[in-house]
C-alpha cells in the first residue's frame, strides 16, 4: 500500500484536531441573538437565564450612568437595532472601550439574569472594529464658495 | 495630479488584460513577439499605478475633500504623517495600494527573468496580470473608486479613526500588503509549471526566496498589528482572535507550512501535489484575508447586505482561481507523481509532514472559528459564535506541537532515525527541558500550559545552540580558523539553514512570550492626588506607583488630559509614567493612550481608566483630579518584538542573495565565453 503513512499521520492529525475543534465550541459556544430574540428565548425557557450569550443592539441614548467610587459599574439600556421598543436595562463592571458613548451599537457577552438585567462580562463597541467611515452624511456641511 | 492619477487608474485596466492576454496566447502559440509584449504591459501598469496612487497621496496632502475617500480619513489638521498613510487607511485606497505592490513585485519578477526561466515567463506574466486586471474591475467598477467624487466640497473631513493615528497602524498593513502580494509570485510560477508542463523542482527552486520575501513581511506585519493592538486599544493585549486578526494568521499558517514542504520535495522529490495545494491555498488566503478585512463580512453580521456585492465579486474570483487550479492538477496528476515515499515515522520527511498537517490544521480550526456564526446561521437558522477561549483551547496544544517540531525537524534524520541518531541529538536537550520544568516547579509555577512551554522552548533552544557549536568547532578545527570566523563562515556558506535556526530561535521567544502571559497581574484603583497603587511582579518584586497630578493642554488635532504618576521599585524611585486621554475634535472621539514602561523581562502598562471630571481639569479645579488607574504587570510582552527582530535577521540571512550571485557569475562568463567561440 503506497503511502499509508501519510494517510495514517493525516487521518491522525485530522482525528486530534477535529476532537479539540469539536469539544472546544461544544464547551465554549455562546448564542449570538439579538434583543429581541433574546426576550423571546427567555420568555419561552427560563432556564436560558442561566445560559451565557452574545447579544448586539443600541445603547439606548441618554440611559448612561456610571455608579460606584471604587469600583466601576455601568449601567445602560440597550435596545434592538430593528426593533426599539424591545429593550432591557445592562450591567456592565469594566473599563470601557474608547469607541463607547452612549448612542453605539454594542456587542455584549454575558447571562440575561431572573432580575431583567443583562449582567455583561466583555463590551465591544461595533463601529470600533472597522474603522470605516461615511462621507455621505456630510451632504448640507458645504463650504461657502 | 489627482486627476491625472484616475485617468492612469482606466489606463491600467485594458493594460492589464492585454498583458494577460498576450502572455497566455504567445506562451501556447510559442510566439515571442506577444510575450514580450506582454512583458512590457507589466512595466507600464506598474507605472500607471505609481501615478494612481500619487495621485491619492496628493489628494490627501492638499485636503481635496471634495473626494469621498479623503473626506472620509483626513482633515485639515491631521499630522502630515498620517495623511501619506491615508493610502492604506480605508477600504478603496488600500485596494489600490495592493494593486500597485502586486504591480512593482510583477515587474520586479519579469525584470529578474527578462533572460532566466523564459519557459515559465509567459504564463506567469498571464497570471500576474489577470490578478491585477480583477483588483482593477473591483476598484472601478464596485462602487470602491478611490477617486470617486462627493458632488461638493465639505469644509472639512471627518478625519482619521484616532487609533488608527499610530506609528505602528501606519506600518502593520502596508508590509502585511507586502507579504500577501509577493506571494502572487510562486503562485504564479506554480499555475506556470501547470501550464508548460515543466513539474519538476524548478518552478519551486525559482520562486523560494519569493515565498521566503512573502513570509518574512507576513510575520512582521502580523507582530506589528499585535504591537499596535498593545499600545493602542488599551487593554494590555495584544491578539483578540477577531475575525480580521484570524484572516491575516491563516495565510501565514499555509505559508509556514509550504516554507516547509518545499524542502521536502527539493530533497526527496515528494509531495508534489501537496505543494501545488498549499501553494494554491496561501494564495486564495491572502485574497480572502484582503477582502475580510476590508469588507466587515463577519463583524457586521447584521449588516450583511451592504458589502454583499464586494464580497460576491471577490467570492467569484476566489472560486473561479480555485476551480481552474483544481482542473489543471488533475490534468497533470499522472505528472506530479511522487519519487520517493515516507519511510518512517521517525525522519525528517515525517517530522516535516507532521508539522504541515499540524499547520494546516491549526488554520482550518481558526477559519471554521471566524465562519463559525456564518455556518452555524446558514444550517440551524441561529446564530452560534465562538470566541477567545475557543481558540485559545484548539490552538495552545497545536502550538506546543509545532514548537517541540521546530527543534525536532532540523536535525532529525532524513528516511529513517536510528536510536543513536535520536540519543544523540534528543537526549540531552530532553534533560534540559525537563530542567528547566523542574526548575519553574521548585519556583511555584503550577500552569501547566505555561510549563510545557518553558520545557519546551528550553528544548529547542538548547538543540539549536548545540548545532551551532558543532558546526562552529568543526569548522574551525578542520579549516584552523578563530570561532567567529569560523561561525560566519558557517552561515554564510549554508545560509538558508542557518538563517532558518535564528528564525527557529525567534519563534521560541514568542512562544515563551505567549506563555509569560498567563503571569499578567492587574489592579485597579481610584486615585487622588498623592495616593499610591501598589503592585506585586511575579518575578517577586512590588511596584508602587504615586498619582502625581493630571493637566490638560489643547493640540492641533485633539484635547488632552494627562495624568502624571512616579514610580517605585522596592521602594526606590525609578522614573515617573504619564497614561493620557485624548479627545480628537473633529472625529468627537475619546482615545486612551496607555503608559509603558519596558524592561527586558516586563512591562509596566499604566491605563488611565476613567477622569472624574475632564472640564474641571480644563478650568485648574485643584479638587477635580480625581481619576481612575489600571496598572498591569505584563511579563515577557517585550520578547515578542524582540524574537520578531530575531526572525528577522535570521530571515534576512536565509534571504540574502550573495551566495547565489557569485555561483552565476563563472556560470555566465562561461556563457558569454561560449557565445564569441565561432560554432562550428
Amino acid at each position: 500500500m503506497k503511502n499509508r503513512r501519510f494517510l495514517v499521520g493525516l487521518v491522525g492529525v485530522a482525528l486530534v484536531v477535529g476532537y479539540l475543534v469539536w469539544t472546544g465550541i461544544s464547551d465554549t459556544m455562546v448564542y449570538y441573538l439579538t434583543p429581541t430574540e433574546l426576550v423571546a428565548k427567555v420568555s419561552q425557557d427560563p432556564s436560558f437565564h442561566s445560559v451565557g450569550v452574545k447579544v448586539s443592539g443600541k445603547v439606548v441614548p441618554g440611559s448612561y450612568a456610571q455608579e460606584g467610587e471604587e469600583d466601576l459599574l455601568h449601567r445602560f439600556r440597550v435596545h434592538d437595532i430593528e426593533h426599539p421598543e424591545v429593550a432591557f436595562p445592562v450591567i456592565y463592571r469594566d473599563v470601557l472601550p474608547d469607541t463607547f458613548t452612549d448612542d453605539v451599537e454594542v456587542v455584549l457577552e454575558g447571562r440575561f439574569g431572573e432580575d431583567g438585567v443583562f449582567h455583561a462580562k466583555t463590551l465591544l463597541t461595533k463601529c470600533g472594529s472597522r474603522y470605516e467611515a461615511s462621507p455621505d452624511e456630510m451632504a448640507g456641511q458645504e463650504m461657502v464658495q | 495630479m489627482t486627476a491625472l492619477g484616475e485617468f492612469a487608474l482606466w489606463i491600467a485596466l485594458p493594460m492589464a488584460f492585454w498583458g494577460m492576454v498576450m502572455g497566455f496566447v504567445g506562451g501556447k502559440q510559442e510566439r515571442g513577439d506577444l510575450v514580450l509584449s506582454g512583458e512590457r504591459s507589466v512595466y507600464i501598469v506598474f507605472a500607471l499605478l505609481v501615478v494612481a496612487s500619487l495621485g491619492v497621496v496628493n489628494a490627501f496632502l492638499t485636503d481635496q475633500f471634495q473626494y469621498w475617500y479623503v473626506a472620509g480619513y483626513s482633515n485639515r489638521e491631521l499630522d502630515t504623517y498620517y495623511k501619506l498613510s491615508g493610502l492604506w487607511a480605508g477600504q478603496r485606497g488600500s485596494l489600490l495600494f495592493w494593486a500597485v505592490l502586486l504591480a512593482f513585485f510583477s515587474a520586479v519578477t519579469v525584470f529578474l527573468n527578462r533572460r532566466r526561466n523564459r519557459e515559465f515567463m509567459p504564463y506567469v506574466v498571464g497570471v500576474l496580470q489577470g490578478i491585477l486586471g480583477f483588483f482593477l474591475v473591483v476598484l472601478l467598477f464596485a462602487g470602491v473608486n478611490p477617486f470617486e467624487q462627493l458632488g461638493f466640497m465639505p469644509a472639512d473631513g471627518q478625519g482619521l479613526n484616532p487609533q488608527l493615528q499610530n506609528y505602528w497602524m501606519t506600518i502593520h498593513p502596508p508590509v502585511l500588503y507586502l507579504g500577501f502580494t509577493a506571494f502572487a509570485v510562486p503562485f504564479a510560477f506554480a499555475m506556470a509549471a501547470l501550464f508548460n508542463g515543466r513539474l519538476d523542482s524548478r518552478w519551486i527552486v525559482v520562486t523560494r526566496r519569493w515565498t521566503l520575501l512573502s513570509w518574512f513581511f507576513l510575520t512582521n506585519g502580523i507582530i506589528f498589528g499585535m504591537r499596535w493592538a498593545y499600545e493602542e486599544l488599551g487593554w494590555g493585549g495584544y491578539w483578540f482572535w477577531d475575525p480580521v486578526e484570524n484572516a491575516s494568521l491563516l495565510p501565514w499558517l499555509t505559508a509556514t507550512a509550504f516554507v516547509h514542504s518545499i524542502m521536502i520535495q527539493e530533497n526527496r522529490g515528494m509531495l508534489k501535489i501537496w505543494n501545488m495545494s498549499l501553494v494554491l491555498l496561501t494564495f486564495l488566503l491572502t485574497i480572502f484575508a484582503t477582502f475580510l478585512t476590508r469588507s466587515g463580512l463577519i463583524e457586521s453580521v447584521h449588516s450583511f447586505a451592504q458589502n454583499t456585492s464586494i464580497a460576491l465579486i471577490f467570492l467569484a474570483f476566489m472560486g473561479s482561481i480555485f476551480a481552474a487550479a483544481v482542473v489543471l492538477i488533475l490534468y497533470r496528476m499522472p505528472r506530479l507523481k511522487s519519487e520517493n515515499q515516507i519511510e518512517s515515522f521517525l525522519s525528517r520527511e515525517a517530522a516535516f509532514l507532521l508539522n504541515n498537517l499540524v499547520l494546516l490544521g491549526a488554520a482550518f480550526a481558526i477559519l471554521w472559528g471566524t465562519m463559525f456564526p456564518l455556518v452555524s446561521e446558514a444550517f440551524t437558522g441561529e446564530q452560534i459564535s465562538v470566541g477567545p477561549p475557543f481558540f485559545n483551547r484548539v490552538n495552545v496544544p497545536i502550538g506546543l506541537v509545532l514548537l517541540a517540531l521546530t527543534g525536532i525537524g532540523p536535525v532529525i534524520a532524513w528516511r529513517r532515525a536510528s536510536g543513536r541518531n535520536l540519543r544523540r541529538n534528543f537526549l540531552l536537550p530532553t534533560l534540559v527541558g525537563l530542567g528547566v520544568v523542574i526548575f519553574f516547579l521548585s519556583r511555584g509555577v503550577r500552569d501547566g500550559w505555561a510549563l510545557a512551554t518553558f520545557g519546551i522552548s528550553a528544548f529547542v533552544l538548547f538543540i539549536i545552540l548545540v548545532e551551532f557549536y558543532k558546526g562552529t568547532r568543526a569548522r574551525a578545527r578542520i579549516e584552523g580558523e578563530g570561532i567567529m570566523a569560523a561561525l560566519v563562515h558557517l552561515v554564510s556558506r549554508n545560509r538558508r539553514r542557518w538563517g532558518g535556526y535564528i528564525v527557529h530561535a525567534g519563534v521560541v521567544m514568542i512562544f515563551t512570550a505567549f506563555a509569560g502571559s498567563a503571569f499578567d497581574v492587574e489592579v485597579r484603583k481610584a486615585l487622588e492626588p498623592g495616593d499610591a497603587v501598589t503592585v506585586a511582579s511575579p518575578f517577586g518584586h512590588t511596584y508602587s506607583l504615586t498619582y502625581e497630578g493630571i493637566s490638560s493642554s489643547r493640540e492641533a488635532n485633539f484635547d488632552r488630559w494627562v495624568a502624571l504618576l512616579s514610580v517605585e521599585r522596592e521602594g526606590e524611585r525609578i522614573g515617573a509614567m504619564t497614561s493620557e486621554r485624548r479627545f480628537y475634535r473633529v472625529n468627537r472621539q475619546m482615545v486612551t493612550e496607555v503608559g509603558i514602561r519596558s524592561t527586558p523581562l516586563e512591562d509596566l502598562y499604566v491605563i488611565l481608566a476613567d477622569v472624574e471630571d475632564f472640564e474641571g481639569i480644563v478650568a485648574n479645579d485643584p479638587d477635580a483630579q480625581r481619576i481612575m488607574a489600571e496598572v498591569q504587570v505584563n511579563p515577557l510582552v517585550g520578547w515578542i518584538w524582540y524574537g520578531g527582530v530575531i526572525i528577522t535577521i535570521g530571515a534576512l540571512i536565509a534571504l540574502w542573495p550573495a551566495t547565489e550571485v557569485r555561483r552565476r557569475a563563472p556560470a555566465e562568463a562561461l556563457e558569454r565565453a561560449q557565445a564569441v567561440t565561432p560554432s562550428s
